[in-house]
């Protein structure tokens, strides 16, 4: 692969894509186009046709209008097989690895150096993995299984998997939503890697400020139309949200609620232990405050959450709930006492996928629409109506499922939930998680008003312009203790991160009075 | 994303109903073209009479089964409960009615226990309730060898009696089946169970007893089983300790076949009735031309694989 001086060949170039679905047309017209040695970002809310837009390239979907041109010749590919000999490796959310098996047999996974008897040759099998992972720059047991490796690592053997081959075009479908800001870093330096031995890479991500650090151009795209394509190092991150989303970045955040110092907090943690994740943690949570729990992914933030909901047990420390000692949690026990916790995990902890929406918001506190155990279903519905009408959500009606529902709106019928059960505080551990920009603005304006209204809110999350834009105070953790606290102008994102990787806290601050 | 307009929709058939419906349908039209007698009154209520042990079993693997759990102690609990009810009366007739009632609660007790172990321990619910299973095998076994006992004739009304011109045993299943469903559609419980099938760990974070709710459905097929109990004992007059042995794979049968998703969640009594007559008409049907017991096993048995292998594609786990 000879990077010429001269302006880098075309790898892939798509022309007036469209495809339809039944009642959607999911692109419309769209023209895309990357080079070799360049990091192409794709942008774009749920539902604007990312997804399709890849699936076209890497085959599994044909296109109904246009053309695909890769690396010079006009293609149509007739199976996703087709597309990947010819150099097209796309890496998916959820890794198609196999757990039980070995690095060095994933990545050789369908195409495993033979002997001459025919039988899988394994020093030849392990020699050429870690000459590949040498090629990535990943040091990593050829011989470990791959389900004990971290998401990072796995991650870094599905590129490895995609350099067994003559690789042209590397697609990435937001790698960094499941691994935390250091692992995201190393991630980053294979992707500039592979840039510099020119193969072309498309990058997807929620996250802009990742835009920023590692693409060369960006492409948004909306409702199936493509917006832009521009330099990177052209644009600003107000002008990309607002091709994204059509409004500016200064409307995401709302205002943010006063710094509240107020003496009796209406939820008090103190000396918090819950081996070997969470060592000691103690703060307090004042009515209408908006506090964020920040640290890296496993500093133990999820778990003092689950602590103080319940449903993980905890070994020591007590936990107070507006003067009450609220020591043996149960998460009855925590909502009944006023306490919502809307989970990281949407889908495993919180929807009920096979129910509706209207049982989805009713879940916490069905007690409300039950007369001696029997359900009163149209209050329910009506009561439902109501949230799905007050938070937006778009959903056909109380009464459907929730399952095929966009990330976003499914986060905001958890919301409804939430706000309808509890009355004092609230916990939301990565509140905007897989969710699209506009929701996100929305989402925000909520936990505002919840604020607003008198209720305590904790704000778990891993994106630290979410924390620096909604909280006006921030404790941190690292590896399961406080590291520190933040508070109003002080609350900056290289602040947090210098807490959150601190090594040895002289001494643990101790929570405001 | 645009809002999606439009009306909402308030039912959905399963296509597990439609598809049962049709083959019961299908069964009835074979067998009133085979012989002249199957469709006389006679030959229907006889159907549902034998049906009732059935109805019962399923009902109870029903509700284990929407809440995520399976349960392989009802051949062992009806088998108990004929022996001990039969064993316990004797002659005594009036002991009938408080033995039938101790019956009674003695299954709703050990499905209790199932209940409590499984959601105390984490064990899975196969290995719990076959484990019950062989240890109430092994006291019935002790406490009996051969069929056993001795109850008034009036007890037969159970299995034999007629209301109003139908079997009583067909009316208690039918009474039965409305129970339950009521309890699944209409009431929090019934929520609740679909929830913890669904989705165990959703529910109990959002505040639901899960533990409460495995103890309860259990606790109701251990009643069911012994109801079972009861029936076969009025139509034997006497206790069988082998009587239930084919009973628990039978009971999970119409389950399947009626659109109940293995592992939980989703699925419902109606599919369940429907399950019962379509197991029952085709048993029926089989005496008809005369086919041995051993075949109708075998018929049971590809009957449960295909009801998995065409509705189950969307079970979880199991």
């Amino acid at each position: 692969m000879v990077a010429s001086s001269a302006e880098p060949r075309v790898m892939i170039a798509l022309e007036g894509i469209s495809k339809s679905f039944p009642g959607v047309k999911s692109l419309d017209g769209v023209s895309f186009d990357a080079k070799a040695g360049e990091i192409h970002a794709l942008l774009g809310e749920n539902g604007a046709g990312k997804s399709t837009l890849i699936k076209i390239i890497a085959g599994a979907y044909v296109p109904d209008e246009g053309t695909i041109r890769f690396d010079g010749s006009e293609r149509a590919w007739a199976s996703p097989r087709e597309a990947k000999d010819a150099g097209i490796h796309v890496i998916y959310q959820e890794l198609l690895l196999f757990p039980e098996l070995s690095v060095a047999e994933n990545i050789f996974i369908g195409n495993a150096p033979r002997d001459r008897f025919g039988f899988v040759d394994h020093s030849a099998m392990l020699r050429g993995a870690e000459a590949i992972l040498g090629r990535v720059g990943h040091q990593l047991d050829p011989r470990a299984k791959v389900g004990s490796l971290s998401v990072a690592d796995q991650q870094m053997v599905e590129i490895a998997k995609a350099l067994t081959s003559d690789i042209k075009l590397l697609v990435l479908d937001e790698p960094t939503a499941v691994i935390s800001g250091r692992e995201a870093d190393l991630l980053f330096d294979r992707m500039k890697t592979l840039r510099k031995a020119g193969v072309c890479l498309i990058y997807i991500s929620h996250r802009l400020e990742e835009i920023f650090r590692i693409a060369d151009r960006v492409t948004v795209l909306k409702d199936g139309r493509h917006v832009a394509t521009r330099n990177v190092a052209e644009i600003d991150r107000d002008t990309l949200v607002t091709m994204m989303v059509g409004r500016s970045l200064s409307d995401i955040f709302p205002a943010k609620p006063p710094l509240v110092s107020e003496p009796a907090p209406v939820l008090s943690v103190r000396d918090l232990r819950m081996p070997p994740r969470v060592s000691n943690v103690s703060f307090d949570l004042h009515a209408g405050e908006i506090l964020g729990l920040a640290g890296l992914v496993g500093a133990g933030r999820s778990e003092v959450a689950h602590a103080i909901f319940g449903s993980i047990p905890k070994e020591s420390g007590t936990i107070t709930i507006c003067g009450i000692a609220h020591n043996i949690p149960t998460p009855r026990a925590s909502i009944d006492a006023g306490l919502g916790f809307l989970t990281e995990d949407r889908k495993g902890e919180g929807l009920l996928m096979l129910l509706d929406a209207a049982a989805n918001i009713s879940a916490p506190a069905l007690q409300e629409f039950a007369h001696f155990g029997l359900l009163n279903r149209s209050a329910e519905i009506k009561s439902a109506s109501d949230e799905i009408a007050h938070f937006h959500i778009a959903v056909r009606g109380p009464t459907t499922g929730v399952k095929a529902l966009s990330g976003g709106n499914q986060q905001k019928i958890l919301f409804a939930r939430w706000t309808r059960a509890c009355h004092r505080i609230l916990i939301l551990d990565e509140p905007t998680r897989g969710v699209d920009v506009g929701a996100k603005v929305e989402i925000y304006r909520m936990i505002h008003d919840l604020a607003a209204a008198g209720i305590g809110i904790l704000v778990i999350s891993s994106e630290l312009p979410e924390l620096v834009g909604l909280c006006s105070r921030v404790i941190v953790m690292r590896e399961g203790i406080v590291t520190g606290e933040v508070c109003g102008e002080a609350v900056t994102e290289t602040a947090i991160m210098r807490l959150a990787t601190k090594d040895a806290p002289a001494a643990v601050p101790s929570p405001v009075a | 994303m645009p809002a999606i307009a439009g009306p909402a929709r308030r039912f959905t058939v399963e296509p597990a109903l439609i598809v049962v419906t049709l083959f019961l349908a299908a069964l009835i039209a074979v067998g009133v073209a085979v012989s002249d007698r199957f469709a006389t009154t006679r030959n229907l209520v006889t159907v549902l009479e034998q049906a009732a042990p059935l109805g019962f079993v399923a009902m109870g693997q029903t509700l284990v089964i929407l809440a995520g759990g399976i349960d392989f102690s009802i051949g062992a609990i009806v088998a108990g409960s004929t022996v001990f009810l039969a064993g316990l009366v004797n002659g005594h007739d009036d002991l009938m009615l408080p033995a039938l009632a101790g019956v009674l609660m003695l299954g709703t007790v050990v499905g209790l226990a199932n209940g409590i172990v499984t959601s105390r321990t984490g064990v899975h619910p196969l290995i719990v309730t076959l484990g019950s299973a062989a240890v109430l095998n092994g006291l019935v076994l002790l406490y009996t060898l051969q069929p056993t006992g001795k109850v008034p004739v009036w007890f037969e009304d159970f299995a034999f009696g007629r209301a109003l011109g139908l079997p009583i045993s067909g009316l208690v299943m039918a009474a039965s089946f409305v129970v339950v469903g009521l309890i699944l559609w209409k009431t929090s419980l019934g929520r609740a169970i679909f929830a913890v099938g669904g989705h165990p760990e959703a529910a109990r974070l959002s505040g639901i007893r899960t533990d409460r709710v495995t103890m309860f459905v259990y606790a109701a097929s251990g009643f069911f089983s012994a109801l079972a109990g009861a029936y076969f004992v009025s139509r034997m007059g006497i206790g069988d300790p082998r009587v239930g042995e084919s009973l628990t794979l039978a009971s999970i049968t119409p389950v399947l076949v009626g659109g109940t998703m293995l592992g939980g969640g989703r699925g419902g009594v109606l599919g369940t009735l429907l399950g019962v007559l379509l197991i029952s008409v085709l048993n029926n049907l089989l005496n008809y031309i005369n086919v041995s017991t051993f075949i109708q096993w075998v018929v049971q048995g590809l009957i449960i694989i295909a009801a998995v292998s065409i509705f189950g594609s969307g079970s979880k786990r199991l």
